[in-house]
């Protein structure tokens, strides 16, 4: 709408003072003057709304500016010389019908005329495409623009939830508070335990987000944070861990076996009575490393849907990996639930 | 001086043992029983009847609250919680005491005077059980601990009973009956098929024709009495 309110507006100004021009002349006729006017505003916005949809067809208005400006000078000159002819024409036809016999002949005419007009073309058609493509052009910034931020604020989140996540408060201060009567219960054990809460959490606190670690660490921070959880929950927790690949060799998303064994400690263990099995296998699979971690339970839609520590999980396999890692967590009919996680080999 | 009864809900055992440890040196609370889940504790409390619970927040399949909820007499309760903002949160409501683990030695004696104080306080000043009576009510995400007569009407809807008390109002899954076997009928008087009044807030009681009484409570409801219910009322209080 606002594309054609700008062509009539603007053809029909610059049409207006050249026929206002013309007017102060001298030998103005008003047949002459009218025939002009409207032909000029047709010519005008026939050449440009044809070129609108060419360059809209070839998906110009998507280019940067490097590959635009060539294609944009070129149009300008064509767009010239088919202006040139078409006006040329113009004013030779209405004048042959409208004077009627006493003209000069084409050839001549055009040879009178052809510069003047040739440079009145670039002019305006210069301006038309600039304007359209600068236009175009600064639309498209501004929505890349959009975009980047809102990549960047969505990595900064899972940053944050990242290292909340990391930082688990509750299971730290539980963890202290068992310490606290293991000092006096099971001096060894206390020891132990401090050992481990330690190195978890300089673990988070060094935490390298972006960047992959190795599979070995990785499965020995798990083995820590296992270690303490079954000082806490003692025989309501079993873990079983099948590792069946060359555990140096790898390199993994850091705190992902981290994020599902947590996520199944809590839904698995902890709003259980009774507790139960995590079990955690790791195997090759096809150019794939296959990450699997099963606890008891039910797959409710909150655990699904809307879990902080496995939506960020999710968003930063999508981020590290392009989409050639994928995640998913089900629930099979014993009762059980099973997290997935398959790393292509890296 | 009065032996505490005190009992412990924690889903740890090692956290159990650590309380169990702290609470070592006050010789008058006296512990006599640990549970690891909310409905091995109700059982417990509700054949013990303790003085005070400790009571951890998180447990497995029901929560700590979900048992006071449970329960028609609830003792003084100490919340113990390693980390949880919706427990820290729930207290703005009611200024009830509650202990972050790992519990520091001087925060807990603090804790123990406090509830020392109010349970002897209680057990001296006033014999009738039944106002010192508490319930824990949940509205949503609102929760209080309220003395029984407090409450100055209750009114049946359907299956679900609305509560008033300090100028506010709960629902709850208790039914009308189940209100009325718990509440003390010195107290609490039924007027008709859906409302139970608490007879000491009764400001005013008119008689309209037929005989049946229209009661006006200080806090400004006016409310019918059946025809049966206003002979049964005449009758209690000579009227």
């Amino acid at each position: 709408m606002a594309y054609w309110k700008i062509q009539l507006i603007g053809w029909f100004s610059v049409s207006f003072y050249w026929g206002f021009s013309a007017f102060f002349t001298g030998d103005f006729s008003w047949k002459i003057g009218v025939a002009d006017f409207i032909l000029d505003v047709f010519i005008g916005i026939t050449l440009t709304h044809m070129y609108k949809n060419f360059a809209i067809r070839k998906g110009w208005n998507k280019l940067n500016l490097k590959k635009l400006v060539p294609k944009i000078a070129i149009s300008i000159l064509i767009l010239s010389f088919l202006y040139m002819f078409l006006i040329v024409s113009k004013l030779y036809l209405v004048r042959l019908f409208i004077l009627k016999g006493s003209m000069i002949s084409f050839v001549v005419f055009f040879k009178s005329m052809e510069l003047q007009i040739f440079i009145t073309g670039t002019r305006l058609m210069s301006i038309w495409l600039l304007a359209y493509h600068l236009f175009h052009y600064s639309r498209l910034e501004i929505a890349t623009v959009k975009e980047n931020a809102q990549l960047s604020l969505r990595i900064k989140e899972a940053q944050l939830n990242n290292l909340s996540a990391q930082l688990n408060p509750h299971f730290f201060f539980n963890s202290l508070n068992n310490i606290k009567f293991l000092v006096l219960e099971n001096p060894d054990s206390a020891r132990r335990a401090i050992d481990l809460l330690s190195e978890l959490l300089r673990n988070s606190l060094n935490s390298n987000v972006g960047r992959l670690v190795p599979l070995h660490d990785e499965i020995n921070l798990v083995k820590d944070y296992l270690e303490l959880e079954k000082i806490r929950f003692e025989e309501r927790l079993q873990i079983k861990m099948e590792i069946n690949v060359e555990v140096s060799k790898y390199l993994i998303l850091p705190l992902s076996i981290q994020s599902l064994v947590e996520n199944a400690i809590k839904h698995g263990i902890e709003k259980r009575k009774n507790g139960g099995f995590i079990m955690i296998t790791i195997e090759e699979e096809n150019n794939y490393i296959n990450i699997s971690v099963q606890n008891p339970g039910k797959l409710c839609k909150e655990i699904k849907g809307s879990g902080i520590g496995l939506n960020n999980l999710r968003e930063r396999l999508l981020l590290q990996y392009n989409g050639n890692a994928f995640f998913k967590i089900k629930e099979s009919i014993d009762e059980t639930v099973l997290a997935t996680i398959l790393f292509p080999f890296k | 001086m009065k032996k505490i009864k005190v009992i412990i809900v924690d889903d740890e055992r090692l956290s159990r043992e650590e309380l169990k440890n702290t609470l070592k040196g006050y010789e008058d609370f006296v512990l006599i029983g640990e549970a690891e889940n909310a409905d091995a504790a109700k059982s417990l409390i509700e054949t013990e009847m303790p003085d005070l619970l400790f009571l951890d927040i998180q447990m497995p399949e029901k929560s700590g609250f979900d048992l006071l909820e449970s329960l028609d007499h609830v003792p003084a309760v100490l919340f113990i919680t390693a980390y949880d903002q919706y427990a820290v949160k729930a207290f703005e409501v009611n200024a009830l005491d509650y202990l972050m683990k790992p519990i520091r030695e001087e925060r807990f004696a603090k804790a123990i005077t406090k509830i020392r104080d109010s349970i002897h306080q209680k057990s001296t000043s006033n014999n009738l059980a039944a106002k010192d009576r508490k319930i824990f009510i949940k509205d949503g995400e609102k929760r209080f601990f309220i003395q029984l007569d407090e409450i100055y009407l209750i009114e049946s809807l359907e299956n679900y009973t609305r509560l008033f008390f300090q100028g506010k109002k709960a629902l709850q899954r208790r039914s009308l009956r189940q209100w009325e076997e718990m509440l003390d009928e010195n107290i609490f008087f039924r007027i008709n098929r859906t409302e139970i009044i608490n007879i000491e807030y009764i400001q005013e009681v008119k008689q309209i024709t037929g005989g049946r009484l229209v009661v006006k409570l200080k806090t400004g409801e006016l409310l019918e009495v059946s025809n049966r219910q206003s002979v049964k009322f005449k009758n209690i209080n000579k009227i």
